[in-house]
């Protein structure tokens, strides 16, 4: 049994990236595995506004990685600097730069890369989901 | 001991983020005293180019920030040999770096094999 983390960096809807991490995630949790945080970088970040509204018929990637989140407590992490600047803020980070309103999904927190070392630190396997 | 990473840069500059917020996760986790050793391969040798003017195109020149990695004690710079030559790069063309270490692909494949993490964007 082995500690992981993921590293997932895919803009959601554009490539497989995401859909493959929540595979991944839910692969080796059934599997034993633990899975200590998904922490979101680069145009991954994208996957963690509230606002998305995909077809019907299609799997919302929000939603599918709430639903891991809260069944399986696992943090879900995204940087705060490819957040911000990707238009992906919670409530603190739009008072901070006076926008007009907030769309980070509640089952995301905002935090820093250190959050990404501190992952590395404590997990046997980071993976990259790009 | 801590726990060992390879950070490979493999893409242009400013054509994409990756660089940029590849050289963050860098000096992040130098902040974490977690031995790191940056690789430069392929299109990435591009990245360490001199004389960088990126503000022609109104972006952000991040290129400064890989002459302070070894002030960030990243101190293991290794340049793929052959990826410089495969674009007609000599080492004149790249930034003054005195750390960068000029390698085979054997030296850098071994020395991701010899890592806990290895990370790319």
């Amino acid at each position: 049994m082995a500690t992981f983390s993921l590293l997932v960096t895919a803009n959601p809807y554009s490539s497989q990236g995401q859909f493959s991490a929540i595979e991944f995630a839910r692969t080796l949790l059934e599997q034993g595995h633990n899975l200590l945080r998904v922490f979101f970088y680069a145009d991954g970040v994208l996957v963690a506004s509230r606002l998305h509204a995909p077809p019907a018929d299609e799997i919302n990637l929000t939603k599918s990685w709430a639903k891991l989140a809260i069944e399986k407590d696992i943090e879900l992490i995204a940087c705060v600097t490819a957040a911000n600047k990707r238009g992906i803020v919670n409530a603190s980070e739009a008072e901070r730069n006076a926008l007009t309103g907030d769309n980070l999904d509640p089952a995301f927190e905002i935090s820093g890369l250190g959050q990404l070392t501190e992952a590395m630190l404590e997990s046997d396997r980071v993976i990259t989901f790009g | 001991m801590s726990k060992s990473i390879c950070i490979v840069f493999n893409k242009a500059p400013y054509g994409s983020q990756a660089g940029r917020e590849l050289l963050d996760i860098a000096l992040m986790a130098a902040a974490f005293d977690m031995p790191i050793t940056a690789i430069f391969t392929g299109q990435g040798v591009y990245q360490l180019i001199n004389n960088q003017q990126p503000d022609i195109l109104n972006i952000k020149n991040h290129s400064a920030t890989f002459k302070a990695l070894p002030l960030y004690d990243i101190e293991q710079i290794l340049v793929d040999q052959n990826a410089l030559h495969q674009f007609n790069l000599s080492q004149n063309d790249l930034l003054g770096i005195d750390e960068l270490q000029y390698v085979s692909a054997d030296v850098i494949k071994s020395r991701i094999a010899n890592s806990d993490f290895v990370l790319t964007l």
